[in-house]
């Protein structure tokens, strides 16, 4: 079975990868994980300025899932360079670097300051954040604007660029096909979902900004739906994520379409996901007598 | 840090809505100090999803036997009362950074409250069997809540209760005014309890000019630094500090008190 992944020019090892702002920047995960296993480390947002994030609590769980209100919490491009480059650079698995910003100029700086930089494999751009030019609407609720941005980031980089989708529109394909039109590589999704929890005791939002962004196996089936759908509206390979906590989720999502999938939440909670994940999908691909991931996608209309 | 699937030795009521869980501690994990933290999975599913943060209240490597103190409050720990010998426990562990030692000619003086009094017991222990024990004080609301917990006897412990109706009538923050009066020691203060009690520990600690050193709580996602959700505020250039990885002992004039 062959486990690679091609998305562009660059080639993943395996299609396990962990989602950007669950994992660090993986030396959090050094002394629990064998990182050398995970398929793609999508790192934390990297947002040109410092972000000291949102006020707390930040967290908060939901029924089979959690509500997070981070603020894109990162120590900007001076920071990223200085603590964390050296460490990416003795990764032994590819790192995508997760890029975030209130505009495109944010999006730009980000990945032309650190497009020489060897140890990173990739981008993938969260168009779920806040747009100034919109007054707080997703940047990535506009097709238009997300092709014009897609267009700009593509001519600033040779290496695979993924664009990340969010959930919370009406059209997920209309953005995704906004992305490929714009040159992107592949496009992964979803992001979270809006969310709310109110405390009834105190009569307010649990979370400060009254709404955060709902994560983990309650989404399972959203994510699905939304790489099914996009993978039948676009050419580009699609990273498959949203509430995989066990092989069999992962193995859902190759069959509708994914050709990578991410683990986010789950790594909070069980640090042996990876390999169950990595062992599930091959013994289902063992079963079914597949040889490459695309196989994968034969079975279902 | 590691992954530890062990087992549950015993789980037993020690107060009104307080339990103390001690599990098996294998020979190959590191050991937990005073302060430090595990985080449980309680359940195989997704409901309760994250893992739970609760503070080491005991160790012994001879043993092989670790301990919590937890509080029953809702789903998670509602569940964690059902635990059984022999059933497994699946944790995270030892996270976080300990209490440091006091400063040298300081005595150390013990606050507790609540779900504080766990670390508290645990730090108590290790003082006793050091050049410098202290006096721990485990404050709650009422007699109903003080824990039934056999601790050496080297170490001093003063119990009292807001009502009167166990131990010394006042709070844990004023019957350690009274004892730090009394004593004329130059103390330093270490607290674990309610936020309220922190505060006050930390105004305590300012009005006599002395170290304070308070264990913070904040909910969790990751545990390990990597999500950045269980920040407080603190003072200086950084705004914010994980409870998991800078925590959750800080020196209380760190904190932003609110
Ligand atoms: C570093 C640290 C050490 C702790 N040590 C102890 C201890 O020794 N004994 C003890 O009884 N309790 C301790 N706690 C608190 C304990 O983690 C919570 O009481 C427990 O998570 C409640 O879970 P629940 O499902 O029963 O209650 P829930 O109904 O889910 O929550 C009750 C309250 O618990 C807190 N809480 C919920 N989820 C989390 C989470 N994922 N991470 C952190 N807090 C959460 C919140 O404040 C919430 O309001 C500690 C917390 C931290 C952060
Ligand atoms: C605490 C937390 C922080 C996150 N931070 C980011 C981020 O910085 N950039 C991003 O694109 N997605 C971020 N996400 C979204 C995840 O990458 C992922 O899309 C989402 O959680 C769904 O996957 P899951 O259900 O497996 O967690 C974050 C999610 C969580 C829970
Ligand atoms: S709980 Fe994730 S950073 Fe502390």
């Amino acid at each position: 079975m062959d486990l690679s992944v091609r998305i562009g020019p660059g080639t993943l090892p395996n299609p396990v990868g962990v989602a950007s702002g669950t994992f660090g920047y993986g030396s959090e995960y050094e002394k629990l994980i064998d990182l050398s296993i995970i398929g793609a480390l999508y790192t934390k947002a990297v947002t040109p300025e410092v972000r000291p994030g949102n006020a707390t609590p930040r967290i908060i769980e939901t029924p089979a899932g959690m509500l997070n209100s981070i603020g894109l919490a990162n120590n900007g491009l001076a920071g990223f360079r200085a603590a964390k480059i050296p460490y990416l650079r003795t990764l032994p698995c590819p790192a995508v670097v997760n890029v975030a910003g209130a505009k495109g100029d944010d999006y730009a700086k980000v990945i032309e300051e650190l497009a020489a930089e060897d140890c990173i494999w990739g981008w993938e751009v969260n168009l779920s954040c806040p747009n100034v030019k919109t007054g707080g609407l997703a940047l990535g609720t506009d097709p238009t604007e997300v092709e014009q941005l897609t267009a700009r980031l593509r001519k600033l980089t040779s290496k695979p660029l993924i664009i990340k989708l969010t959930p919370n529109v009406t059209d997920i394909t209309a953005i995704a096909r906004a992305a490929e039109a714009g040159g992107a590589d592949a496009v992964s999704c979803i992001n979270t979902l809006v969310g709310m929890v109110i405390d009834t005791k105190a009569l307010r939002p649990v979370l400060p900004g009254k709404t955060g962004g709902l994560s983990g196996p309650a989404i399972l089936p959203v994510g699905l739906a939304a790489v099914y759908r996009v993978a039948r509206a676009v050419r580009i390979p699609v990273v498959g994520l949203g509430g995989i906590s066990e092989a069999d989720h992962a193995v859902q999502y190759l069959l509708a379409g994914a050709h990578a999938v991410q683990i986010g939440t789950a790594n909070f909670i069980d640090p042996t996901v990876h390999q169950k994940v990595l062992d599930g999908i091959r013994a289902f691909a063992a079963l079914h007598n597949l040889k490459s991931i695309p196989e994968f996608h034969q079975f279902i209309d | 840090m590691a992954h530890i699937v062990t087992s549950v030795l015993e789980n037993r009521p020690v107060a009104q809505d307080y339990y103390e869980l001690r599990l098996a501690w294998p020979s190959w994990a590191p050991a937990p100090q005073p302060g430090q933290f595990l985080t449980v999975r309680t359940v195989d599913g997704p409901v309760p999803l994250l893992r739970r943060p609760f503070a080491f209240s005991g160790f012994d490597r001879a043993d092989s036997a670790a301990s919590i103190i937890y509080q029953r409050r809702g789903h998670a720990t509602t569940l964690m009362t059902a635990k059984r010998p022999f059933d497994p426990f699946d944790i995270l562990a030892p996270m976080g950074n300990g209490f440091p030692d006091p400063g040298s000619g300081r005595r150390p003086i013990l606050i507790a409250g609540g779900i504080g009094m766990g670390p508290m017991m645990f730090l108590a222990e290790r003082l006793a069997q050091s050049p410098y024990p202290g006096i721990l004080i485990i404050g709650a609301r009422s007699g109903q809540y003080l824990p039934r917990v056999v601790l050496s006897r080297s170490v001093q412990t003063i119990l009292c209760t807001d009502d009167g109706s166990a131990g010394r009538k006042g709070s844990a923050i004023d019957i350690a005014r009274e004892e730090i009066r009394q004593d004329g020691c130059a103390p330093e203060l270490y607290l674990c309890g309610p936020h309220g009690m922190l505060a006050a520990g930390h105004a305590l600690a300012e009005e006599l000019d002395v170290p304070a050193w308070v264990a913070m709580e904040q909910t969790m996602g990751c545990a390990v630094g990597a999500c950045m959700g269980c920040v407080v505020r603190v003072h200086g250039g950084e705004e914010y500090a994980r409870v998991c990885m800078e925590g959750p002992v800080f020196d209380s004039r760190t904190i932003v008190w609110t």
